[in-house]
């Protein structure tokens, strides 16, 4: 066997040993868990009729690159008014830009026993949900950070497809 | 017998260069050590053997023997010298080599063909670690979002609010940045405000308008979220008097 094919084989080992560091690096790291808690008034604005207020809280947390969202609405007496619960994995957290891409592949929707008097949040999120789950079999989402003060226990993020901004607490 | 790109022809006693022909009559030294190599090609011949040859001469010298190997290495050149293998406290060894057909085509080829992997591996593992670094580029550069609009407002105090927009396109914004006038007109006209920094953002599809407030106050963070449905047409969301009704100025 020449020098040449020698150096081949080599160069060609040491590719595909590298790919393969790659490849496992891959599998066995572990996104970092994280969790975040988001308390919205929501107010439904009607033509000549008082505001429908309800209050919103968002929970997400993920841990070993799994993801869980729950969505749980309160009338302004406490009383539920509703919940979604979203199941899903992180794809990718991206730390140095605060970025999490999160793809939810399950929900259950617990609705208010009347429905027309489920909060009008509520009606939007099953149905923009139910399109994405139902015609892809996945509903993604990406949440960036915006402004964060960990010595504060704050974040402002910014969800995406949907533009939603929201200022949320970091529970951890 | 084929050695490289030279033929060894033992009955003339000969090595011969197929490239340039160049005809090398063998001395008694180095036919003695060749032929025995190529009688035991693929297997290490002890040096004691290579001196004594076939009993018929006189043995050569520890010397003799080195010599014939360089010689015979110099002969063969720098691409096939290595052929014959010096075993360390053993002796020689002739490797075992595809004989050419014709002439030097299909070996050289092989050679490229190596050359030609090594490089082709190399291309692709520079091409991959330039689209990862491109790529990872890319993000960063992609990476903080930028408001559509930043506006700052001084309350009837003095106390500075930023009105920071976002918005899911560049275009089709007139409704988000009306509301961020409201907005603006209601903290001008507020006496006191904790509120240092708020976001607006209308969903994706303009149903729903979130409006997040950030301060501090006493030391504390204070954060308020509202989110706005509206189902009236045209959709308004918000006015001043909501806003006051809603305690904006907190």
């Amino acid at each position: 066997m020449s020098r040449t094919w020698r150096w081949a084989i080599n160069i060609v080992i040491l590719s595909i040993l590298l790919a393969c560091l790659g490849v496992i690096y891959k599998l066995t790291v572990k996104p970092p868990s994280f969790m975040l808690n988001c308390s919205s008034e929501l107010f439904n604005r009607q033509q000549s009729l008082e505001d429908n207020k309800h209050y919103l809280l968002v929970d997400l947390f993920s841990k070993d690159g799994q993801a869980q969202i729950n969505y749980r609405y309160f009338d302004l007496e406490g009383n539920s008014a509703g919940s979604v619960s979203m199941q899903g994995q992180v794809n990718s957290i991206d730390l140095d830009n605060m970025l999490y891409d999160i793809s939810v592949k399950t929900k259950q929707e617990f609705p208010h026993s009347n429905l027309d008097l489920a909060p009008e949040h509520y009606k939007y999120l099953s149905y923009v949900s139910s399109l994405n789950l139902n015609k892809k079999g996945m509903h993604n989402l990406s949440v960036r950070v915006l402004e964060r003060d960990e010595g504060k226990d704050f974040a402002v993020v910014l969800f995406q497809p949907s533009n939603t901004v929201c200022g949320c607490r970091l529970v951890n | 017998m084929q050695l490289g790109h030279c033929r060894f022809d033992i009955d003339r006693e000969e090595l011969i260069n197929l490239d340039s022909g160049h005809v090398w009559h063998l001395p008694r030294a180095e036919l003695q050590v060749l032929t025995l190599l190529v009688d035991y090609q693929g297997k290490v011949v002890a040096k004691a053997l290579l001196k004594v040859g076939n009993g018929e001469q006189q043995p050569l010298s520890d010397s003799s023997v080195t010599r014939a190997v360089f010689t015979l290495r110099s002969f063969l050149g720098p691409q096939y010298e290595s052929l014959i293998e010096t075993v360390k406290g053993q002796g020689y060894l002739l490797r075992h080599h595809r004989c050419r057909k014709n002439n030097d085509t299909p070996s050289q080829r092989k050679v490229s063909s190596a050359k030609l992997l090594a490089g082709i591996s190399l291309a692709l593992a520079i091409v991959l670690c330039s689209s990862w670094a491109i790529y990872d580029n890319q993000n960063l550069v992609n990476s903080a979002p930028i408001p559509l609009q930043s506006n700052s407002v001084k309350t009837l105090s003095g106390h500075s609010v930023n009105v920071i927009l976002y918005a899911h396109s560049k275009t089709n914004n007139g409704l988000l940045t009306e509301l961020s006038q409201t907005m603006l007109l209601s903290f001008s006209q507020c006496n006191l405000s904790s509120w240092k920094n708020v976001y607006l953002s209308l969903s994706h599809d303009k149903q729903v308008l979130n409006i997040t407030l950030r301060g501090e106050q006493f030391g504390q963070s204070m954060i308020r979220n509202l989110k706005i449905s509206d189902r009236r047409q045209p959709k308004q969301f918000i006015n001043q008097q909501w806003l006051q009704a809603v305690d904006i100025c907190g």
